[in-house]
């Protein structure tokens, strides 16, 4: 399940290996691609009173596809970039600490949450690694811009995962 | 034109006598009226920042001269005891005898020392005036207004007796004893009849008619007004969410009436075989020969029951455990309300004729394609019996429990290790009573209280009620706000050692949606051989098999329902926790949503038969 997603230490290292922006674009692109064909695939497998969620996430996938590759066309794709971390996203951290759950054949709400956001935090974090250990130039740009893109998600994440989870009792 | 005659006209000289006043000094009187006194009852002054539309000042006037008047402006907040009403004063019928401020239980009302106001035939509609803090012409200033001497608002509620922290902390006997005769009266003249309370509960319960009736010495009567809106007063004179006192008038400036304890004084006051006879006052004296099955016998499932069964149609009710109640009956605990009180309810609906059929659970011992083909119409009421985990690393330990899971073990007996130190993850009601409870059985077990209770929330948005907090610290439990749970620490050996958290920086985000920020800089440890997860409920859906889940619409993880709670299924409806959240209150509204929805549709089923 995780062998494609960029938590994955391949993808690290494919980013790494990229030089030129339209190129480490197009890898996040893909990465998207894989993610929205995942969550597109586990729709029909979670009871229907939680496919919303499934269904949320992959059209989310699908913005961020869409929102890369539209970025990646630009002719004009280093001021682009420069003009897109102008305001970073903050980690709030979090809580009921991320680790991946075992998905298994039917999973509940709280797992694919919980599988949701240990896939943005682990692109979170790796994008960071890559701008850090980038000279600073438009690709450590491009890698702010992608982290600063998963910190967003996962912060909405979050939001679902405690209106999902934390609800009070009697 | 008659000439007047010589007496009326007087002497030809008179007009000579004015000639005395020449040498006197001239004495000029002001045009303005003179100042009235400090306390002098003019035209009325109203406060509208402190105006709630409560209408008291209407209710109090003998004099017919005040209307309340709708300011569409004005946003009405029935929850929390606003509506969009003003008073509007007759002059042509007020008396100025200043009831209306004496009464009125905000404040906001008081008299000006303004006491002149005149106008020509056609303006004689200014003598009807919607006062405002500036009153009728903005001059003078404060007149008569409320003094502690003139309040007719008794500000303090009369104490509940109730059992100490020593008396309590190792037993589950009721805490709250109960108001005597003396005291329920008492309690009940505090009420000023607003109404606010009607409009605030989610069940729209009488209170002022039941609270009327209890200051009147009758009881029955008392109890004649609840059952119209409630057969579950046992339950919500003692746990009931009290939406009806936090929306009480007099709690603006002093303690809220104790509704809550006053419909529980009801009860206490009335024969339970008298409140079975009064709750069956309105029956339908033949049976339409319509089915209803409903599963679940939580307060939802159980209201629907009793209306339905008031109206003619044959009820059967299947519960999976072995008593009812559902979580009432399961997940509150005996101190806060005894088995006994619950089951007096359930007494009342069941002698009307609901049958309940108990260890029955749906999908194992009957299934829902059944129920459809057996009954005109079925009520999923299943409530929320499911508790939810943090899932933190380490969670999987057997020695992290879920509350609602342990509360249902400790009401039903079961036998199990009590743990000598214990976390309870939570702020909630239900972290509140699983705490307590454990406190209790430690007590009993070791003669000492060692448990902690960690809330995400701050003190201030603690989803628990105040005084279970306040009663909790009392015996003997650590509460610490803002702290979330990180994991869960296990010995090399495998026993559990405790709960590692972090500090919560912030509960809200921008949009004030539910997303804490945290300090992981803080870390802190709490002791404990058993943690205890009271997050969150859901719903055990499974029950409906996987062919029905297909076949209802849901939204966001809940079964849609419309208005009335109807499914797009016809024949399913569906009330309560499951669907609204878990509250007895709102649970009761439903079941009575839900049941006149069933009749309305059974009844066009009969005129189209």
């Amino acid at each position: 399940m995780t062998e494609h997603h960029e938590g994955h230490q391949s993808g690290y290292q494919r980013l790494q290996a990229q030089k030129s922006l339209k190129e480490i674009l197009e890898i996040a692109t893909e990465f998207e691609r894989i993610a929205h064909d995942f969550y597109t695939a586990l729709v029909p497998k979670v009871s229907k009173q939680i496919r919303y969620l499934v269904e949320e996430l992959a059209a989310e996938e699908q913005e961020h596809f869409d929102l890369f590759q539209k970025l990646a066309n630009n002719p004009d794709l280093e001021k682009q970039v420069g003009t897109l971390i102008d305001t970073p996203a903050n980690d709030h951290g979090f809580s009921d600490c991320i680790h991946l759950p075992d998905l298994g054949d039917h999973p509940d709400d709280q797992a694919v949450l919980q599988y949701a956001l240990y896939r943005e935090h682990a692109a979170m974090e790796q994008y960071s690694a890559l701008a850090d250990s980038t000279e600073p130039g438009p690709v450590q740009e491009l890698f702010r811009y992608l982290a600063q893109e998963e910190t967003k998600h996962k912060n909405e994440l979050e939001k679902a995962y405690y209106e999902t989870v934390h609800r009070g009792g009697v | 034109m008659t000439d007047i005659d010589y007496k009326a006209k007087g002497s030809i000289l008179n007009p000579l006598k004015n000639l005395q006043f020449l040498g006197r000094r001239p004495v000029t009187q002001p045009l303005e009226p003179r100042p009235a006194s400090a306390n002098y009852r003019g035209f009325h002054l109203n406060d509208w920042e402190k105006c709630i539309g409560c209408s008291t000042c209407q209710k109090v006037c003998d004099n017919a001269a005040i209307t309340m008047v709708r300011i569409p402006d004005i946003k009405e907040d029935p929850v929390n005891g606003i509506r969009n009403l003003r008073p509007a004063i007759d002059y042509g019928r007020c008396c100025w005898c200043g009831l209306c401020v004496d009464i009125c239980p905000t404040g906001s009302l008081s008299l000006s020392r303004e006491y002149v106001h005149t106008c020509t035939q056609d303006e004689i509609d200014s003598y009807f005036v919607l006062p405002d803090s500036s009153g009728m012409h903005g001059t003078y200033g404060h007149g008569w207004r409320k003094t502690a001497d003139a309040d007719l608002v008794d500000l303090s509620r009369h104490p509940m007796a109730h059992l100490e922290p020593p008396q309590r902390s190792d037993n589950f006997d009721e805490i709250m004893l109960g108001f005597t005769r003396q005291e329920a009266i008492l309690e009940a003249s505090r009420c000023v009849q607003c109404g606010m309370c009607h409009d605030a509960c989610p069940t729209h319960m009488d209170a002022p008619e039941y609270i009327r009736a209890i200051w009147q010495d009758d009881p029955e009567e008392a109890v004649r007004q609840i059952y119209r809106t409630n057969p579950f007063p046992e339950v919500c004179g003692r746990v009931c969410t009290h939406r009806c006192e936090t929306a009480c008038s007099i709690g603006r400036r002093g303690e809220p009436v104790a509704i809550r304890w006053l419909k529980r004084y009801a009860m206490d006051a009335v024969a339970p075989e008298r409140v079975k006879e009064i709750a069956a006052e309105s029956k339908s004296d033949y049976m339409t020969g319509k089915r209803i099955a409903i599963i679940g016998a939580g307060p939802a499932g159980l209201t629907a029951a009793f209306d339905l069964i008031k109206q003619g149609h044959q009820v059967d009710v299947y519960e999976g455990l072995s008593e009812a109640g559902g979580m009432t009956r399961w997940g509150i605990p005996e101190y806060r309300l005894p088995a006994a009180a619950l089951a007096r309810d359930v007494d009342v609906i069941t002698s009307l004729g609901v049958r309940i059929h108990y260890n029955r659970w749906i999908g194992r011992d009957i299934d829902m394609a059944t129920l459809q083909l057996e009954y005109d119409a079925v009520l999923l009421a299943i409530g929320l019996g499911l508790g939810r985990s943090t899932r933190i690393p380490g969670s999987d330990h057997p020695q992290v429990r879920k509350a609602v899971e342990l509360l249902r073990e400790i009401s039903q007996g079961s036998v199990f290790a009590v743990p000598r130190s214990a976390v309870v993850i939570g702020g909630g009601n239900v972290a509140m009573d699983i705490a307590r409870s454990l406190a209790r059985l430690q007590k009993r077990e070791y003669g000492t209280v060692r448990i902690t209770a960690c809330a995400l929330e701050d003190r201030a948005h603690f989803l628990a009620d105040e005084i279970e907090i306040i009663e909790a610290i009392e015996e003997g439990i650590e509460v610490l706000d803002a702290r979330g749970p990180q994991r869960c620490e296990q010995h090399a050996d495998g026993r559990l050692l405790g709960l590692k958290t972090w500090k919560v920086d912030s509960i809200f985000d921008e949009q004030q949606r539910f997303a804490p920020r945290y300090d992981n800089s803080d870390e802190r440890f709490h002791e404990g051989e058993m943690i205890i997860e009271a997050i969150g409920q859901m719903s055990d859906v499974s029950v409906l098999g996987p062919e029905l889940t297909e076949l209802l619409e849901w939204n966001r993880g809940r079964l849609k329902v419309d208005a009335a709670g109807r499914t797009n299924l016809p024949w399913l409806w569906a009330a309560g926790d499951c669907v609204n959240g878990p509250d007895v209150v709102h649970a009761v509204a439903d079941g009575h949503r839900v049941a006149a929805s069933i009749d309305a549709y059974l009844n066009i089923r009969e005129d189209v038969a």
